[in-house]
């Protein structure tokens, strides 16, 4: 059955029966700030939540990721890192479950990168529906709902007393067998509730972002001042790059020490100016209005132009947590008004 | 309460003038309690500026920030100076780039502001959560009036200030070229009371304190790109010859990165909590710059940001130092 | 029986003074505990808290700076400002949970051979019994 209800107080049993064989990655509080990590026990999880400051692609691409190991010298080697790990992450929202999908176009493309497409192979995500969407959350402007998901491998969804399932994919199946017994179908009322409250979260989603036609509409105005107004707030701290679940930018070192090392891959941020900083000392991106302009049009043309899909999930992390409230709603949505 | 067609007026008589490349203010922000730095180029732009309570930014790190624009032939940089609307606080971090030689002082303009205390944005979010449409919020005296919906709430400032307000010794800016309303003088003494009983803790204890706190640290260095007074030019996390601090993300890192920025700030950070404010994994950083506030008071008699005519921390001494640390 | 605990100890010692003392410590032939490793500076001004951070992330128990005298100085002042810093930074070691006896600084002129010794000693004798760093060592578990 792909569509069954769950009772609240039998949560904590399902999150029993999984941790029982898999690694499971869910949210927890670390005083007030929310973040998904590993837990050994239904009781460390939290669901008072709207969404991780921390996006969870940190755990399909880990801020710092080894690459390799190798021993260095005449006598040395390379040993591969073993990628092969099973694990669900709960408590996923399907904004952050559709940046996977969207990153997936990055790690596909020209070469596939072993890592991430591992990861994703060995992940099973298990959503949660956002009832209560936070102040800047506008997934709705890109026909999205806080409450169904095309990226998810099961959902579930708060409507009362209990949790309304959806099981999308193989991969989701077999988790909910392991616990069948917790389940049970779902009934016509049960899934006027859950129409209910998805209705009700859309609703209560108040800011839009204006995306039509923006790719066009972006390159028509990538001269313009426009962009020097809206860049002359930034401070260029890469706050908005790291939260966002869709920014992918790295770097890649070796780190060692004198008998052994890695070479690692790390989270970079295009809003520093040693992103761009050539060996020559010319920077083709020298101001902020450069890079501000960049992080835009990433999002909003390059992406769609080469994978035909906006860059952005509409998660409202970089508006809740930018220091200066450059507002990516009012930004693009402006841009798009800009006559070029 | 500010006069905000004084502060307006003001704003428009000092871009118009030739020597005025542009004046960074307040304006309102995009949604609920938020407040956003505003740039007048113009005198028009000057409608823009507002200051309320809300108002909590340390807007010194717009001057300090190092933009330079590829130019054309022939064509010589724009030198003029910057105006900037500033709080007591804010005062004294220009103070300390004064000091530093950082800055030079006929290249600001200074819009001084006397502040009767701001909102701390986490704390009035926690308040009243889900705030969308703007808000308008009023000082009355030692509490906030807070307009939602038509409905006005009166809250005690000492609920909604950041820590910074609770001890502030400098209301009125130290230094300006223009003073916006009368001066305030303030009967608040820091007594680092925070500081203070964090000290009475085992190593232990505060170890792992600050652990659980630094496994958090992302890295994103927020912290240090809106601190008025970080304006290396290379960063000692951006060197690569030799790589004090590596690019990975663990404990070990990002403990030498926060204690060596702590370390880089002593005798120059003048508490406007911009750093902790900006976190977005809330790590409390103030915690160890006011620590080294103290310390330096102690040991040393030197408050940062006072006097721009002294001599900086660390590049001074005085042959009676404190050394009985030393065998 | 036991292993004894060996610590670790980096030393930077300036070139003029705390380092022409070590070498007089060595030809006078005075024996003292073979746990300190030295690293030539030219001035103790020249140590920048980055060092003793990063010797302490890569594995030392113990940082142990010697400089010239006050007012004895090379440079004039290198060992004044060496003071206030290495003053704030053990104070600030100290708030973040780090025992701050682990750093520690001595004034040791080229002429006493005798003085370097007994402060490796002393300094050697301290750190073993704070036992090893591990608060935030590097743990290179790529």
């Amino acid at each position: 059955m792909d569509k069954m209800i769950l009772a609240k107080n039998a949560l904590q049993k399902f999150i029993d029966e999984l941790l029982k064989k898999n690694k499971v990655y869910a949210p927890i509080k670390n005083d007030e700030t929310v973040l998904f990590e590993e837990i050994k026990k239904p009781s460390e999880m939290t669901l008072d939540y709207i969404n991780s400051e921390y996006p969870p692609k940190a755990l399909m691409l880990n801020q710092t990721e080894t690459l390799f190991k190798y021993i260095p010298g005449t006598k040395g080697k390379i040993e591969p890192v073993n990628m092969d790990e099973d694990k669900i992450i709960f408590g996923i929202r399907p904004c952050d479950a559709k940046s996977f999908a969207i990153l997936d176009h990055v790690f596909k493309s020209d070469f596939e990168d072993p890592y991430f497409l591992t990861k994703r192979k060995n992940t099973t995500l298990i959503g949660l529906s956002c009832i209560e969407p936070g102040v800047n959350c506008f997934c709705t402007s890109f026909d999205d709902s806080p409450a169904s998901s095309k990226d998810l491998d099961i959902l579930l969804t708060d409507i009362g007393d209990k949790y309304y399932v959806e099981v999308f994919t193989d991969k989701g199946r077999k988790l909910a067998n392991t616990a069948s017994k917790l389940f049970k179908p779902a009934t016509e009322s049960d899934a006027k509730k859950k129409k209910d409250a998805e209705k009700k979260a859309i609703d209560a989603i108040k800011r839009v972002q204006k995306t039509e036609n923006i790719a066009e509409k972006l390159d028509k105005i990538f001269d313009n001042k426009y962009w020097k107004e809206v860049a002359a707030k930034c401070v260029g701290c890469g706050t908005c790059t790291y939260l966002c679940p869709t920014c992918h930018c790295f770097d890649i070192q070796d780190e060692s020490t004198l008998t052994k090392g890695a070479r690692i891959r790390v989270w970079d941020t295009c809003m520093n100016p040693e992103y761009t900083l050539h060996a020559s000392g010319y920077n083709p991106r020298p101001a902020r209005t450069n890079r501000v302009r960049n992080r835009v049009y990433h999002k909003y043309n390059y992406y769609p132009k080469n994978f035909d899909v906006i860059a952005c999930v509409g998660c409202g992390r970089c508006i809740d947590l930018c220091p200066v409230n450059i507002d990516i709603i009012d930004v693009v949505t402006t841009a798009g008004e800009v006559k070029p | 309460m500010v006069d905000e067609k004084e502060l307006r007026d003001l704003v428009k008589k000092t871009v118009k003038r030739d020597d005025v490349k542009y004046v960074v203010g307040y304006e309102k922000g995009t949604y609920g309690f938020q407040v956003t730095p505003c740039f007048a180029y113009k005198p028009e732009d000057a409608d823009k500026f507002v200051f309320s309570p809300l108002c909590v930014h340390n807007l010194v790190v717009f001057p300090m920030l190092e933009e330079k624009p590829p130019l054309r032939k022939g064509e010589q940089p724009d030198s003029r100076k910057v105006g900037v609307v500033v709080k007591g606080c804010d005062s004294r971090a220009i103070i300390q780039i004064i000091q530093e030689k950082g800055l030079d002082r006929d290249k600001v303009v200074i819009i001084g502001i006397p502040c009767t205390g701001v909102i701390d944005p986490k704390k009035i979010k926690a308040k009243f959560p889900g705030q969308v449409k703007n808000v308008e919020i009023k000082d009355d005296n030692d509490k906030f009036a807070i307009t939602i919906n038509g409905k006005t709430h009166n809250i005690a400032k000492d609920e909604l200030m950041p820590d910074k307000c609770l001890t502030c010794e400098y209301p009125t800016p130290v230094l300006y070229d223009i003073l916006i309303g009368k001066e305030i003088k303030s009967n608040k003494k820091e007594d680092y009371k925070k500081v203070t009983s964090f000290e009475k803790k085992s190593l232990k204890e505060k170890w792992q304190y600050w652990e659980k706190q630094f496994e958090k640290c992302i890295r994103c260095y927020a912290c240090r790109n809106s601190c008025p007074l970080c304006y290396c030019k290379e960063c000692m996390v951006d060197q690569l010859d030799p790589q004090w601090v590596r690019r990975t993300v663990d404990v070990s890192e990002n403990t030498a990165w926060n204690i060596m920025r702590a370390f880089h700030l002593a005798g120059r950070c003048i508490g406007c909590g911009q750093c902790e404010r900006v976190c977005p994994m809330d790590l409390p950083l103030m915690e160890l710059n006011k620590k080294i506030e103290k310390d330096i008071k102690e040991l040393f008699e030197y408050t940062p940001g006072i006097n721009a005519e002294e001599k900086p921390l660390l590049a001074m001494f005085k042959p009676d130092d404190p050394e009985d640390f030393i065998l | 029986m036991k292993e004894k605990f060996e610590p670790n100890i980096i030393g930077f010692l300036c070139n003029w003074c705390s380092y022409a003392g070590a070498d007089l410590a060595g030809t006078s032939r005075i024996q003292y505990p073979p746990n300190l490793k030295v690293i030539r500076v030219m001035c103790s001004g020249r140590v920048n808290p980055i060092f003793v951070i990063n010797a302490l992330q890569q594995g030392a128990d113990g940082v142990l700076i010697g400089g010239c005298h006050p007012g004895d100085c090379h440079y004039e002042r290198g060992n004044y400002l060496a003071r206030r810093r290495m003053a704030v930074l053990k104070k600030l070691l100290e708030h973040t949970g780090i025992d701050p006896n682990r750093v520690r600084m001595t004034w040791v002129s080229a002429a006493e051979g005798h003085k370097f010794a007994e402060v490796v000693k002393e300094v050697t004798e301290d750190i073993r019994k704070l036992g090893p760093m591990q608060n935030f060592k590097r743990e290179n578990k790529w």
